[in-house]
């Protein structure tokens, strides 16, 4: 319509994924809608077909090169879950490692690459400013730490996948190579500095929110329904149950994921490629659910580890249980940080993480079907996985982390949109003085 | 498309598939099929007039890449003859070929190409006829199949 | 001087970026040598910013995954416009990657399993609002416009992308290597008579023995030696990911190739053995092989 001005920022930037913004104004100014258009798509559930189901996690990850172990987890359960194939304990050790690895260095490039800038530049700064690369000139302490927790973090999971990006290891059956004691003295090492890196995050993230206490708690403050993964009420990321709460706070579903095609519906909007997940039941756009951090904090009852719970302890204490202020991630994914770095140490103090009994050599493809679910960074992944007797897959279903929480972006863009628009609220929120001026 | 259309599509496809002459490259091995086609020619034996031959070594030496090139460049089918199993001179490079063969039908039928337009035979230097029989079957079956679609396009 | 460098991302999985990244701490050594014009994932340029730079301006354009959606070409054909040494970062951009190996199907036929027909679809329909729409095939970006450095790799491992920096800040030439993954391999090697072809999970690997030996599908011998061999190091095959070596037209053919030589093999056995040869042997460079160029005509004229 020509009465409208059409604002499109193209890309969106400091995201991994193609993704552009419609903002369409009314001549009133009042905001008409608000579009994620998620620009591109390429097809990976048609293209696992004819394929030997055992090469598919090392197909998978090429789904995203920012959060590969996740696929690459996800697709290697499927399939085991299709062939009725039960790992040995110390290869599910490795490959719970494994995640956490990846869990510790994709929030912290998160944090610090992706979010920070904003806080630590200011949002109104100058794009030349505004980004990891202006961070590391001006604050070279934050920026030479922020690289050493995430090199922490992908030099873990090339240790135990093979590669960091696009990790090879997992395999039906187990793990194709297991993990040395050097390495694991190596990394025990590190993990100790590591867990000072780790506390002084938490620290930032903890004042970045106290500084833009006005923009967490009124800027894009939308309820949705929240969907993530916990074990006996613990928040995990390999293996566990699914949770859904409502917007009110109220755990409604509590389900096998095995199961998820009963309460997941993909809505398929006219302008994206990237779908909109949603609790089925409830239909959409009401059943509109999130993902990732803040979501596996709001239906997990607890952290896993004692560090990590205390922060949580903090969190909920100023902010409360569900939390809905889309800008309160930040400080979900640090709280998970600490979570992932103490699982790592765990882990890497059993003594079946040097075990060689990692794989097994009997492994038998069947006709089946298999559904693989994990918590990648950026919420709930499921690999659903059809074979034929050959163990050759046949259908595909894939519900990428992110998918979940497209809707959820949408609505809290659009929130967003009519702040500033509308009622102009961002000038009248407090802001600090940028640490990087 | 219209019913009448496409019957008229079709029927042009017809009248071009009557006056398609297939192209077809031969790679012949030297020591076999190569003197055979040359006695098929020397004995006036009736042949097809469409296919380019290629003389090499031993057809171990035919790197798959060059019946997929030959296919590339606007081939309408690629016919491979060589030494019967056990008369190679290299020993085994027809057996290789043999093995190269089953693995490039199967790939071209994945990728959506009829694995008819390749095709391996044997034929020894005093078999003049059999090679001479095995051109004529050859463009008879890539009559059927019509042009290769890349020159289809040109 | 700083030089004034772009990374750009067509359809991808972001992973070469990543690897980027991954240099760390030696980030720091490279980044003060760049001014930095475009790079999505990091900065906040858009496209608008790259679009209104004089043409041959930037003097290193990096460009990862290839062109499935016009707006990638679209990018693609800018970045050359800008870019003084254009270079195909990845094997995405290099050979088309993972996601060539689409190109088996038609893109009505992928439309509709991802967006009709997907067991979680509640109300199917395609995608058509302020969104790009799809090329029918993938091709390698160096079909679609001239490049002057290949530097492959799913994603190339970070050394990779700093040695050809580093290259391109001296002025230097940045060559492929003629070398293959088992050039680079500790395994021990013997004499090849495959007798057998196992699939990954069989069995259990001899960790000093080379797998090819051991009759697991390891492909370093037809692939190009950039990588210090990742996969088989340990002890999982290589699947070709960086490409063949320069010269080697079409990695599958070759493949082929020397299967031929070392497997023992009776032809039902092989077939058996292989009912997905095109997944095996063009892992990343499907769209490059001669046969995806093939059936690229076929579905063009089709349409
Ligand atoms: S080449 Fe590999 S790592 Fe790089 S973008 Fe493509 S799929 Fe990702
Ligand atoms: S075939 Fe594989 S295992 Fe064998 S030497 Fe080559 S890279 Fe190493
Ligand atoms: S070993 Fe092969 S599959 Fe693995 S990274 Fe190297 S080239 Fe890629
Ligand atoms: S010599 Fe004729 S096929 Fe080998």
């Amino acid at each position: 319509m020509t009465d409208e001005r059409v604002i499109r920022v193209e890309p969106v930037t400091r995201l991994e994924g193609h993704g552009e913004l419609t903002i369409r104004l009314g001549t009133d100014g009042k905001v008409r809608a608000v579009q994620f258009n998620v620009s591109s798509t390429r097809f990976f559930e048609k293209f696992l077909e004819g394929r030997y189901a055992e090469e598919a996690p090392r197909i998978a990850p090429r789904i995203c090169g920012i959060c590969p172990e996740p696929h690459h987890l996800a697709s290697v359960k499927a399939v085991e879950a299709a062939w009725g194939v039960h790992p040995p304990a110390p290869a599910v050790k490795l490959r719970r490692l494994l995640i956490n690895a990846k869990q510790y260095s994709s929030h912290a490039l998160h944090f610090f690459a992706l979010a920070a800038p904003d806080f630590l530049a200011g949002p109104l700064g100058e794009p030349a400013k505004r980004n990891v690369v202006a961070i590391i000139k001006a604050l070279p302490d934050v920026g030479k730490m922020a690289l050493q927790v995430m090199q922490f973090g992908q030099e873990l999971a090339a240790a135990v996948g093979g590669k960091a990006i696009h990790p090879v290891t997992a395999v039906p059956g187990g793990m194709m190579n297991p993990f040395s004691e050097e390495k694991r003295d190596e990394f025990l090492k590190r993990a100790e500095q590591a867990m000072e890196w780790t506390e002084r995050t938490l620290d930032l993230a903890k004042k970045v929110v106290e500084d833009y206490w006005d923009v967490v708690t009124k800027f894009a403050v939308v309820p949705t329904y929240y969907l993530g993964m916990h074990n006996k009420g613990a928040l995990e990321i390999y293996d566990g149950k699914l949770r859904v709460m409502s917007p009110e706070g109220e755990v409604v579903e509590d389900f096998n994921p095995k199961d998820y095609r009963k309460y997941y519906g993909e809505y398929v909007p006219d302008h994206s490629y990237a779908t909109h997940i949603y609790y089925r039941p409830v239909g959409y756009p009401e059943g509109i659910w999130r993902a990732n951090s803040l979501a596996r904090i709001n239906v997990a009852d607890r952290m896993a580890t004692p560090r990590a719970q205390e922060a949580l302890e903090e969190m909920r204490e100023r902010l409360g249980r569900p939390i809905h202020a889309t800008f309160a991630y930040h400080w979900a994914r640090v709280i998970e940080l600490v979570q992932a770095l103490e699982e790592i140490t765990v882990l890497l103090e059993d003594p079946d993480i040097v075990s060689t009994d990692v794989k097994l050599s009997d492994v038998e493809p069947r006709r089946g079907e298999g559904v693989g679910c994990v918590e990648a960074p950026r919420g709930t992944l499921v690999h659903n996985y059809w074979t034929d007797e050959r163990g050759i897959i046949t259908k595909a279903n894939l519900v990428v982390a992110t998918n979940n929480n497209i809707a959820g972006i949408e609505k809290s863009l659009l929130q967003a949109a009519r702040q500033v628009f509308e009622e102009h609220a961002h000038e009248s929120f407090s802001l600090p003085r940028p640490m990087i001026p | 498309m219209t019913a009448t259309t496409q019957r008229a599509a079709s029927r042009t496809k017809a009248k071009e598939r009557a006056r398609f002459e297939p192209r077809i490259v031969a790679f012949c091995c030297n020591w076999c099929s190569y003197a055979g086609a040359d006695l098929a020619g020397t004995s006036r034996m009736q042949m097809p007039p469409n296919i380019r031959i290629i003389r090499v070594n031993c057809t171990g030496r035919i790197d798959p890449s060059f019946i997929l090139d030959a296919l590339y460049e606007g081939a309408d089918g690629v016919l491979v003859s060589g030494c019967h199993p056990g008369d190679c001179h290299y020993t085994s490079g027809n057996l290789r070929m043999r093995s190269r063969y089953v693995l490039l039908k199967r790939l071209l039928e994945q990728a959506g190409i009829e694995p008819e337009r390749v095709h391996l035979q044997w034929a020894s230097a005093a078999e003049g006829d059999v090679f001479a029989q095995g051109v004529t079957d050859m463009v008879e079956r890539i009559r059927r199949l019509g042009p290769n679609p890349v020159r289809r396009r040109r | 001087m700083t030089k004034r460098a772009a990374f750009a991302q067509l359809s991808s999985c972001w992973g070469c970026d990543q690897s980027l990244v991954d240099l760390h701490l030696k980030l720091l050594d490279v980044l003060p040598e760049l001014e930095i014009v475009y790079w999505p994932a990091v900065v906040d340029y858009k496209l608008k910013d790259l679009e209104n730079l004089p043409d041959r301006s930037i003097h290193f354009g990096f460009v990862e995954g290839s062109c499935r959606t016009r707006e990638d070409e679209h990018l693609l054909r800018t970045m050359r416009a800008k870019s003084k040494v254009l270079v195909a970062w990845g094997s995405c951009s290099c050979y088309g990657g993972v996601q060539g190996l689409a190109n088996q199907w038609t893109l009505k036929e992928l439309l509709e399993r991802k967006f009709l027909k997907a067991e979680t679809i509640t109300d199917g329909r395609i995608p058509d609002e302020n969104v790009p729409g799809f090329k029918e095939d993938i091709r390698p970006n160096p079909d679609v416009v001239p490049f002057d450095v290949l530097l492959p790799g799913c994603p190339p491992t970070s050394d990779n992308t700093a040695e050809a920096l580093s290259a391109l800040l001296a002025g230097q030439p940045f060559d492929l290597p003629e070398k293959t993954v088992c050039d680079q391999c500790p395994k021990v090697r013997e004499e090849k008579h495959i007798k057998v072809v196992h699939r990954t999970h069989e069995g259990k690997v001899d960790p000093e023995r080379c797998l090819l030996d051991q009759g697991y599908l390891c492909l370093g011998f037809a692939t190009i030696g950039m990588c210090g061999a990742q996969c088989p190091s340990v002890n999982t095959p290589c699947k070709g990911c960086f490409g063949p070596p320069p010269g080697i037209k079409d990695h599958g053919a070759k493949i082929i190739s020397a299967l031929g030589a070392i497997a023992e093999m009776s032809p039902e056995e092989l077939k058996e053995a292989f009912p997905d040869p095109l997944g095996s042997f063009y892992f990343t460079d499907y769209a490059a092989s001669y046969l995806s160029r093939l059936v690229g005509h076929t579905k063009e004229e089709e349409q």
